[in-house]
């Protein structure tokens, strides 16, 4: 009698396990094995780009300039 | 070196800095700053000079050079404090520190000064788009501080005069000699810091790449004669620059500091050692006259360096322009015997510097050669005298002494072994 009940056990377990579903890859699981994506994430940043924008842009550089005061040198003979 | 327009002094070559490990960094991480497109804002809290706070900023990768480069001359400045301290006196320096935070602290250098832009007090500027260079722009950096003597003389831009043969023949830059682990300096505590460019090891020192021209080197006769009683540039060094009486104030129009000097001139001069060391043997050195003078800083106060005479103004020297053949070096006899133009004697020494300068002023010009090659030598049982006081005998020939010729009478004892050697 309870080696019956043992082996209804396990062929009831075993039914069970089958019905589930199938274990697949979730997308978002999939998005975090991809560097790629990840790393373009921290590179566009905005706010980091203004520095960059403006730095790297000559004619920016020289229309937000402020004007030169040229001192008057007043030290005389060689220093 | 032509002052750069306002925005090359930022031009960022991104494709190029980003490349680099600082060019991975965010700009705010160093800079502070907003991020904004509006630039007011995005320099709001603006760190210009990040490296000015080595240890906060550079430390976490450059730990080596952060630890020494404080207590280093370039940051410390302290050869200044040493010929300041020596000419002054305690109760002076609340005068003589704000003269000097006036005048003299825009040479102190950060190190992004050396590797990322132009010195401050040459205008600033980035050197390639805020690209780090480990070897420092020689014309950028180095020379941009140190143009008026050794950057013109080291260039060949004293008229007249060729460039160091280590840049016209070997186009050698600044740290081929003066290496990082100089510049950075070595002491990681302040007792240990430098106190002077001369103070410590003769480093660089000509003799290591140059083994054979030192004592017992080679069979010049003249390394054997003199390589430990003249300084290298003695023999292979040319004119040089001197400069007279600088004076600094704050302008009354502007409220800006400036400076004057009274005269600068080129000079070739050998004079004495005023401070042999072991590192540092030499009796004879060049010597150049520097633009101090009593009266240098009496815009900040009366008779602030009441010790003037405590060091000299005609201080030693090692010009920038070395020469295989200079015209000190063509003959014995433009040394020996001669008339003593390139020596610093007396006569070549303003009254009022008398005092300052026994130390480096030259008595005698060395006799001519005969007179020496002909000289008797030192008898070995001299060595066990315990003085060096050889007048005290041959001046009067006690102990049948030989009594010295009557052409020795201006001799002093400190000549005497010139000529007289011991027997080989």
């Amino acid at each position: 009698m309870k080696l019956k009940l043992t082996s209804a056990l396990i062929v009831f377990t075993f039914l069970l396990t089958a019905c589930g579903k199938a274990v697949t890859p979730s997308p978002i699981a999939t998005a975090e094995e991809e560097p790629v994506e990840t790393e373009a994430v921290v590179e566009v940043q905005p706010e980091a780009d203004e520095c960059v924008a403006c730095h790297t842009d000559k004619q920016r550089l020289i229309d937000t300039a402020k004007p030169v005061v040229e001192a008057e040198g007043e030290s005389k003979g060689v220093g | 070196m032509a002052p750069l327009e306002p925005w090359e002094k930022v031009l960022v070559d991104y494709d190029a800095f980003s490349q680099t490990a600082h060019g991975k960094q965010i700009c705010t991480d160093c800079h502070n700053g907003v991020h904004s497109s509006d630039k007011e804002t995005a320099h709001d809290g603006l760190i210009a000079s990040p490296s000015a706070e080595p240890e906060k900023y550079c430390a976490e990768c450059h730990e080596e050079q952060t630890a020494t480069y404080p207590f280093a001359l370039h940051s410390t400045q302290e050869g200044y404090w040493t010929a300041l301290d020596a000419r002054s006196v305690p109760e002076n320096h609340p005068a003589l520190e704000e003269m000097f935070g006036n005048h003299c602290a825009t040479c102190h250098t950060t190190c992004g000064e050396c590797h990322v832009s132009q010195p401050k007090n040459v205008g600033g500027g980035l050197f390639t788009g805020h690209v780090f260079e480990k070897t420092p722009p020689m014309t950028r950096s180095c020379t941009a501080c140190h143009g008026s003597r050794v950057g013109n003389e080291f260039l060949g831009k004293n008229e007249g005069f060729p460039g160091d043969v280590h840049f016209r023949e070997g186009r050698m830059n600044c740290v081929k000699c003066h290496e990082g682990s100089e510049l950075h300096g070595s002491a990681t505590v302040e007792a240990d810091a430098e106190v002077h460019r001369y103070a410590d090891a003769e480093d660089p020192k000509c003799v290591d790449c140059h083994p054979t021209a030192a004592p017992d080197g080679d069979s010049n006769p003249m390394h054997q004669a003199h390589g430990d009683t003249l300084s290298c540039q003695v023999c292979h060094s040319i004119t040089y620059t001197s400069c007279d009486g600088c004076h600094v104030a704050i302008s009354q129009k502007s409220g800006n500091p400036f400076f004057e000097t009274e005269a600068t001139y080129p000079t070739f001069l050998i004079g004495r050692n005023p401070n042999p060391t072991e590192e540092r043997p030499y009796k004879y050195v060049p010597v150049r006259h520097v633009p101090i003078s009593p009266t240098s800083y009496q815009f900040y106060g009366d008779d602030l360096l009441p010790n003037f005479n405590a060091l000299p103004t005609w201080l030693y020297a090692t010009p920038h322009n070395i020469q295989k053949n200079t015209p000190q070096n063509t003959s014995c006899t433009v040394c020996h015997g001669s008339d003593g133009s390139l020596f610093l004697t007396a006569d070549k020494v303003s009254a009022e510097e008398l005092e300052a300068n026994q130390s480096v002023i030259v008595g005698l010009v060395p006799p001519p050669v005969e007179m020496f090659i002909g000289a008797p030598f030192l008898p070995t049982s001299h060595l066990d005298l315990a003085s060096n006081a050889c007048t005290a005998c041959h001046a009067t020939g006690i102990r049948n002494a030989p009594v010295s010729p009557e052409d020795h009478a201006a001799y002093k004892d400190e000549n005497c072994s010139g000529c007289h050697k011991l027997q080989p």
